[in-house]
């Protein structure tokens, strides 16, 4: 099992809404971005400037792992580098090894709250409780590992259920980040890396990403016809009501 | 021992309407996630995600407060409740006696569910000026369906509901896919598009969507009616158009038939600089491919040809019988509670409030419901006195009107201003009282969707700051002092009462939190039914979809729809062209803001620190502009700076600014910096749309060049654009 994710620079719409919900996840204080969107030139015409999401890439060889001093960042079974940032000594070198720059040193004195000379909101404090940072360590994204583990526990399948998923993938309104096992070639991202193509960023580090990005014109849809869940908006039946007039008429319900 | 527990309510941080999950541990907001048992299926975005930034903000208004010294000096003393309502009830009073009722008005800032109460207040003291962004933003297109087909909303059906999706989608000036203008609708657009075949993007300049798009479509801004009449005539022209609809529900095809010959392609492409043959293929795939949809986006209705714009679109969807069929427009079975804002709709406007309505005797299908705010601001500049009391509610007039400058001379002349807000901004630093408002995550209410199949519950998770206090309490309580026929005991009272169609009481609803009327409960093709007409048909005078419309014909109005040149432009204005050689826009949105909001909430501002205009490399080239470098945009009224971003997406002869923008960390004084980037500096208010009176608020004339370093330090602004993170009390 290597978790992954797919994301579908097409649909994304760079809304930033990864962004916010990892900041809210994981009580991120300022300055610390775990996904970002950066600047990317493609050739392209009239895209020849664009965004892209980033986040870590999980690689499967990965150089932080090898290059930690105090052995803090640690790869799992399941495919995901973690920090422990109980153990992390702040040496620093694993984001200057990172050829992807997906990994942010935690500084205090950075980090002044939300609102500089005022108190820290509500939110902050309990956030400090809820999701401590190690201030003088290195942070990245872990794919939501607690979530993964927890939901798992309970027996539900992270990509597929939204309690094991992670919170950036949750949130995409468009529908742009997939997430799944790598490892199994019938999950939905080893179909979608398989069918469109997904490439990795700079495979040529060799680092083996677990991101991968598919891009392409999609909207070339073979049929309009609506599969049945969505004919009957089967999820959302419990709530639906139809006006008094409306049901005269035409005596439904 | 913590207290933990999960409540459900509904985002309104734009048009609103996804579900919210909020956790709440120990009275403190600890997690916010969309959820999954809603329309929207657990999905929420950043704006509505960075709420959790309102809350302890210290920049809210947590008290009401009286000017203690000019407008705009920012002098402020604290007042309580009641005194706050009891002057306002005595202003309101003393100006409805001396001066008629109809000098008191009510403004509000985009349709979120104030608009019931606004419009309620206004007309229950007996005035029907109304001062809202309407007339610019979405009023246009419902009362234009409504002239046309007689119902006036219709939406895009994304859902599926009928058995297909679109097959062919237009995205007419519009970034639904990060604006959500058209409430929760952006998830089920961005879903829909897995089921569509073609996409057609319509905008001047590259979107997130243009590299999704099947066809994008480049006009240049304000000649969209051009554009418009040129498909229709490709369509007819070609014998592409849906024959049996058009014979059996529509009236004046022929006419129709007639005015679309005078746009043969060659011209429009003159118009429009779109290459005649994607007009072609746009029109042949419109037409074939159906069903189809089109979304209109509101820069459409910021032109001062407004309204045969979109006449014009609106034809083009009927004569490829894009109508009330599965995939098309339709407009939505309502729910069991009705019109939610039949709460205003049961105080009908009488003669005599309507023969006071500002603007009413000029255009006459805007003055249906509101005044024109432009007619007001002109008005005062002409030194007359239109408005006496000006209570306002959310929006920022200042912003969105045209001619900042104008508006801003125009309010100080207001003889009693009230501002209910939660932060302050320049149309609190304009006010005489400033009342504190609640942010969604701190009131109980309730949500109703612009497409109308459904509503929600707000519900209050934390107490607001201070002593603010929800929209619907505040007007409920100056109504109570000044008509209390119309207002209830209670803010759950008056929710009871909006509610009172269905068997559902506020309380029930709440723990409910959506009703709607989804899937198989929806119903196509209404006109063949008795839903509209007794026997079948449109509820117009013809009984039929009027693509020759005889209210507008009646009204004195052209019936049929036409190109105008805007205002200013290369063609209209070729002598002010040359010095001001660029045509602007600008509808330039980012996903992080909503309209003139959240500059002051640090997780958004990080995305996009300063106001960005969009210019082509090759125009930046000649102009000794590099990206990144602020710039002067400057039209006969004023200028303005923004940062510039080269853009290759956009045309080499115009160039987009950033819309809505003033600086929440500014100093009072200068009304929080809404001069110093704001494109409504230049915008001009006297080029209006004969029918709502749009000005020209997106095509009009520029130059642009760099802004020196030096210029930066005026005093005006050397903070803002030098030091660091521009001085703000926020950071990120």
């Amino acid at each position: 099992m290597r978790w992954g994710m797919v994301i579908n620079l097409v649909k994304c719409t760079r809304c930033h809404a990864c962004v916010a919900a990892c900041r809210i996840e994981h009580f991120l204080p300022l300055g610390m971005n775990w996904p970002r969107l950066i600047a990317w030139e493609t050739d392209v015409p009239g895209q020849e400037l664009t965004t892209v999401p980033v986040r870590c890439n999980q690689c499967k060889e990965a150089p932080c792992v090898e290059v930690c001093p105090a052995e803090a960042t640690k790869k799992r079974e399941d495919g995901i580098v973690y920090v422990d940032n109980d153990i992390c000594v702040g040496c620093r070198y694993c984001v200057v090894v990172c050829p992807y720059q997906n990994r942010t040193f935690f500084s205090r004195d950075k980090d002044p709250g939300y609102f500089p000379g005022y108190q820290r909101t509500r939110f902050e404090k309990a956030g400090r409780k809820l999701f401590p940072h190690v201030a003088g360590t290195t942070e990245k994204c872990d794919f939501c590992m607690e979530r993964i583990d927890a939901g798992m526990a309970k027996g539900l399948v992270p990509g597929k259920d939204r309690e094991a998923t992670p919170a950036c993938v949750n949130t995409c309104q468009a529908r742009a980040l997939t997430f799944g096992d790598l490892d199994d070639p019938e999950s939905e991202i080893s179909v979608l890396i398989k069918e469109k193509n997904g490439f990795q960023l700079h495979p040529e580090y060799g680092t083996e990403p677990s991101v991968y990005y598919i891009d392409g014109k999609i909207g070339n849809a073979p049929s309009n016809i609506a599969p049945r869940e969505a004919q009957t908006a089967a999820h959302m039946q419990h709530l639906s009501t139809m006006e008094e007039r409306a049901r005269q008429i035409f005596g439904k319900k | 021992m913590t207290e933990k527990k999960i409540i459900k309510t509904t985002c309104k941080s734009c048009h609103g309407g996804c579900g919210v999950l909020v956790e709440v541990t120990d009275g403190v907001i600890t997690h916010i996630e969309g959820n999954p048992d809603s329309t929207t299926n657990g999905t929420m975005c950043a704006k509505g995600l960075s709420s959790i930034q309102h809350i302890d903000n210290p920049y809210r208004i947590t008290h009401p407060y009286k000017r203690a010294g000019e407008k705009g000096e920012g002098k402020w003393k604290q007042i309580s409740w009641e005194e706050a309502l009891d002057t306002i009830a005595a202003k309101i009073k003393e100006a409805s006696e001396k001066y008629g009722p109809w000098t008191v008005a009510t403004s509000q800032g985009t349709g979120r569910g104030y608009n019931r109460y606004t419009h309620r207040f206004s007309r229950s003291m007996g005035s029907a000026n109304v001062i809202s962004p309407g007339y610019i933003c979405h009023s246009p297109r419902i009362g234009l369906y409504g002239l046309i087909t007689g119902y006036g909303r219709l939406y895009c059906d994304y859902h599926g509901w009928g058995g297909v999706f679109p097959k062919t989608q237009i995205s007419w000036a519009k970034q639904l896919e990060i604006s959500s203008a058209d409430s929760e609708m952006c998830y089920w657009y961005m879903k829909s598009l897995d089921y569509c075949k073609n996409l057609i993007v319509i905008d001047p300049r590259a979107t997130a969507y243009t590299s999704r798009a099947t066809l994008w479509l480049q006009p240049r801004p304000g000649t969209d009616a051009a554009l418009a009449l040129g498909m229709i005539n490709t369509i007819i022209q070609e014998g592409l158009w849906d024959k049996e609809f058009v014979e059996n529900w529509t009236y004046g095809f022929e006419e129709l038939k007639k005015r679309a010959e005078e746009y043969p392609v060659e011209k429009v492409e003159e118009i429009t600089w779109v290459p005649k043959e994607k007009i072609i293929q746009a029109a042949r795939l419109f037409a074939v491919d159906t069903p189809g949809c089109i979304q209109i986006g509101s820069s459409l209705e910021r032109q001062a040809n407004c309204g045969q714009t979109l006449r014009a679109i609106i034809d083009l969807m009927g004569i490829c019988g894009n109508i009330e069929r599965p995939g098309s427009m339709v407009s939505w079975v309502l729910p069991e509670t009705g019109l939610i804002e039949d709460v205003f709709n049961e105080i009908p406007l009488t003669d005599e409030m309507r023969s006071h309505i500002y603007g009413g005797d000029k255009f006459k299908m805007g003055a249906a419901r509101t005044c024109n705010p432009d007619t007001i601001i002109r008005e005062f500049n002409k030194g007359e006195i239109p408005i006496r009391v000006w209570i306002s509610v959310g929006g920022q007039q200042i912003v969105h009107m045209a001619s900042t400058k104008q508006v801003v001379e125009g309010l100080k002349k207001v003889d009693f201003m009230v501002q209910v807000d939660q932060f302050w901004g320049p149309m609190a630093e304009i006010s005489d009282i400033v009342l504190p408002a609640a942010h969604w995550l701190e009131m109980d209410d309730i949500y109703d969707m612009h497409p109308r199949f459904m509503i929600e519950a707000h519900n209050k998770c934390v107490d607001p700051p201070g002593e603010a206090q929800s929209d619907a309490w505040i007007f409920n309580e100056i109504g109570r002092r000044v008509s209390p026929k119309y207002w209830f005991k209670d803010v759950e009272t008056l929710l009871d009462y909006e509610l009172r169609k269905a068997p559902v009481s506020w309380k029930q609803f709440s723990e409910k939190i959506i009703s709607g009327c989804f899937g198989p409960d929806q119903v196509y093709y209404k006109y063949k039914t008795d839903y509209w007409r007794k026997g079948g048909g449109f509820p117009t005078p013809t009984g039929k979809m009027e693509l020759y419309s005889t209210v507008l014909e009646n009204l004195g109005y052209d019936p049929l729809p036409f190109f105008e040149e805007p205002g200013e432009s290369p063609y209209s204005t070729p002598e002010l062209a040359k010095e001001y050689p660029l045509v602007l826009t600008t509808g330039f949105r980012s996903p992080f803001y909503f309209l003139a909001q959240y500059r002051n909430i640090p997780w958004l501002r990080s995305f996009m620190e300063y106001p960005t205009m969009q210019i082509n490399p090759e125009t930046a080239k000649k102009l000794g502009i590099e990206d990144g470098d602020f710039v002067w945009i400057e039209s006969p009224r004023g200028k303005i700076i923004q940062k510039a971003r080269l853009f290759p997406g956009i045309d080499p002869r115009v160039v987009a600014a950033t819309a809505n923008w003033f600086y929440p960390e500014a100093p009072a004084q200068g009304f929080r910096g809404v001069f110093i980037s704001n494109p409504n500096v230049l915008t001009d208010n006297n080029h209006q749309d004969p029918m709502y009176g749009s000005p020209d608020l997106t095509c009009l004339l520029c130059k642009v060049y760099k802004c020196q370093p030096e210029e930066l330090k005026d005093p005006q602004y050397a903070d803002i654009f030098t030091k660091e993170h521009g001085g703000r009390p926020w950071a990120w």
